[in-house]
């Protein structure tokens, strides 16, 4: 008998057959996608939001921010219908929203504005994640970076929290032991380095860049702001140059650190019996001489998603709820002001005084939608300057080479 | 195979950049602006450099340890099996679970270290130190597959060659030197040639290991296209890079092979 190969009508039948062995479309109807940064707040928003309307699936990816970053635009720049919900900073939003890929809320404000109680935001809250006059994103946190310290080891030597860069770099040396390094320093690319920088060109230098936008990363007083990075970097954890939040909250929660700059959304974590070593032993203050990074990050919605903007307008807002907001605000500092004016909350969470004073004392990233791009190549040389591979001039002027030649490939300087 | 080889060299022509928007064409625009790029070329030299440590001490390793299982005379096939399993996880698992071996402070290597009183260098964080990482992450994944296909080869040389080099009184190194590797040559090409072209694409240890870093310390022209397309969002000019990529490795690939096959005619 002749053996059966692979013919046309054996093809024909493969093919028909396809659709029902794959099961049809791919994403079940109803299933909403949403990608996210993930930190202690945010895993409570997403636990919010998963059951936040009866009888929709909201399925939550949390991952790193670099990570989320580049899924996300991977996903939208390829105009895909998934995600639905997506993680937006006030720094990341500005790219996503100039490439049309959010949509704007603001009829959805409108129209559940009593509902959810949306006039509780301050609008110095959301005037961050406005374009163009439109608003594209529901905030969910406000951030800062903050100065954690082992207040157990600084009393036991007498010793008071810095207030300027130079008596931390002292302090710093002073704790620094093998067993013990004398601070944290996150200095990963891209985010963590950004923002550890972000400190020092702001509180010593002369910021990122000039009013035209020109850099101003690399004047001789950013110079030698970077160079004070270096030298403290004599006294961080091992591994500092690979090291993002996460690492860094370990460290300090692991009692092999003394102190440093971390964002306050870290800072309950540091009580955490099932994470902690150190429990009730950091305390918090702002950071030496200002400066540090502040933000807020919330949700958005996809411009290319196919699911209801009511339905997803209703999971972002009740994430976003006095209710949901309350339940975290140990976690972050609340965007909506009943629920940061709370006497109780202030009392219940000992990081909020420091976290309100970093806050005011902070400095915004620049609002520059290339920012991100950016800082990618100027972390490295930050870091290539920091290990020595070259001198820190030489990276800040590779580094402001670089940039000018990108942002002119953008239309600026014209 | 040939549509998205098409399309990727389509949109290296172009100015396709996600931040700005824009996507005119400018011809051969993005190849000039890459030859002109100084880390383009820091990037090419240091994976180079990265690609020959970890291909040579994958040969060398997987030589001997092949040597060494083609004169077992017994348990060759469990040792076999137990030498592979690096090669069947999945390098993003692999890489994982060697960050954890290797990260500073609370890292399996640096712990031990620690345990008996001495203190460890930085091993993804110290430029000199984090190469020597990915090379040794990449040797241990791969020299499994080095292993079994010299193995094999070893197991091809005609035995009466070997028994009259025994006769004439070649010793065991002389009969690998002198007869079996010459005997093998071809197969040495063909693995050395789909290693050098796998670890052109060595991508996805290091960017778990080490993201690239410190700085650039160990970023390699995969990871450079990476940052290009999705860090500075200029797919253009980081489709013009994999295509550079492919024709430098074909270059190299190609030399390798020619000088061989012009040395024995039959090789290929």
């Amino acid at each position: 008998m002749k053996p059966e190969g692979i013919n046309r009508r054996y093809v024909l039948r493969a093919a028909l057959a396809a659709p029902v062995i794959l099961g049809g479309p791919a994403r079940a109807a109803g299933t909403i996608q949403m990608i996210s940064h993930r930190y202690p707040a945010l895993e409570h928003y997403a636990e919010v939001m998963r059951g936040a309307v009866p009888g929709v699936t909201v399925n939550t990816q949390l991952m790193p921010i670099d990570k989320a970053m580049e899924l996300a635009t991977i996903a939208l720049s390829s105009k895909s219908d998934t995600p639905d919900i997506v993680y937006a900073s006030d720094t990341t939003f500005q790219t996503f929203v100039r490439n049309g890929w959010f949509r704007p809320v603001d009829d959805l404000w409108a129209k559940y504005k009593d509902e959810f109680k949306l006039d509780d935001f301050p609008d110095s809250v959301l005037a961050p994640f406005r374009h163009d006059g439109q608003l594209y994103v529901m905030p969910h946190t406000l951030n800062t970076m903050m100065f954690f310290y082992r207040k157990d080891l600084f009393d036991q030597q007498g010793k008071a929290p810095p207030t300027t860069i130079a008596e931390y770099r002292d302090l710093a040396k002073s704790f620094n032991s093998p067993m013990r390094a004398g601070t944290i320093s996150c200095l990963k690319p891209v985010d963590a380095a950004t923002n550890e920088a972000h400190w020092y060109l702001n509180a010593l230098g002369d910021g990122w860049f000039d009013n035209d936008w020109r850099p101003s990363f690399n004047t001789a007083k950013s110079v030698a702001a970077i160079e004070m990075l270096k030298e403290v970097t004599k006294y961080a954890q091992q591994g500092f140059t690979a090291a993002a939040n996460d690492e860094c909250t370990i460290a300090l929660q692991q009692d092999t650190a003394t102190m440093g700059l971390q964002w306050a959304t870290r800072a309950k974590s540091m009580d955490d019996p099932n994470k902690s070593r150190i429990l009730g032993k950091i305390d918090w203050v702002k950071p030496p001489q200002g400066h540090g990074r502040m933000g807020g990050d919330g949700y958005a919605i996809s411009a290319f998603s196919k699911q209801d903007p009511d339905v997803l307008f209703r999971i972002i807002a009740t994430s976003a709820g006095q209710k949901s907001l309350r339940d975290a605000a140990s976690l972050m500092i609340p965007p909506r002001k009943s629920v940061l004016d709370d006497p109780d909350l202030v009392k219940a969470n000992r990081f909020y005084p420091a976290a309100l004073a970093s806050y005011e004392s902070g400095t915004r990233a620049p609002s520059l939608p290339e920012f991100n791009a950016i800082g990618e190549f100027v972390t490295r040389r930050i870091l290539q300057g920091v290990t020595g591979e070259m001198t820190v001039k030489q990276a800040m002027d590779t580094a402001a080479s670089e940039t000018e030649t990108f942002l002119k490939g953008h239309g600026y300087y014209k | 195979m040939l549509f998205p080889l098409g399309y990727a060299l389509w949109l290296s022509l172009l100015n396709y950049d996600l931040g700005s928007g824009s996507q005119e064409f400018i011809g051969l625009g993005n190849y000039r602006e890459l030859l002109n790029d100084a880390r383009l070329w820091a990037t090419l030299l240091r994976t180079v450099g990265i690609v020959l440590s970890a291909v040579g001490l994958e040969f060398c390793l997987g030589l001997l340890i092949a040597y060494g299982l083609y004169r077992l005379t017994f348990g060759v096939r469990a040792l076999n099996l137990l030498l592979f399993l690096p090669n069947i996880v999945t390098p993003v698992v692999a890489a994982l679970f060697l960050r954890w071996i290797f990260i500073g402070r609370w890292g399996l290597v640096s712990g031990l270290l620690i345990g008996w009183g001495i203190f460890p260098p930085d091993f993804l964080g110290d430029p000199a130190w984090a190469r020597v990482t990915v090379v040794l992450a990449d040797a241990w994944q791969f020299t499994p597959f080095m292993i079994l296909v010299l193995y094999a080869g070893l197991n091809t040389v005609d035995q009466s060659q070997i028994e009259a080099a025994q006769i004439d009184g070649a010793g065991v190194w002389m009969l690998l030197f002198r007869i079996m590797l010459p005997a093998i040559r071809p197969l040495i090409v063909f693995v050395l040639a789909i290693r050098l072209m796998d670890a052109f694409r060595f991508f996805d240890t290091i960017y778990v290991l080490t993201g690239g870093g410190p700085g650039t310390a160990t970023e390699t022209i995969t990871l450079y296209t990476y940052a290009l397309a999705f860090r500075l969002l200029q797919v253009g000019k980081a489709c013009a890079l994999g295509v550079l990529t492919l024709l430098f490795v074909a270059v190299l690939v190609a030399t390798m092979i020619r000088i061989v096959y012009r040395r024995e005619k039959g090789a290929f």
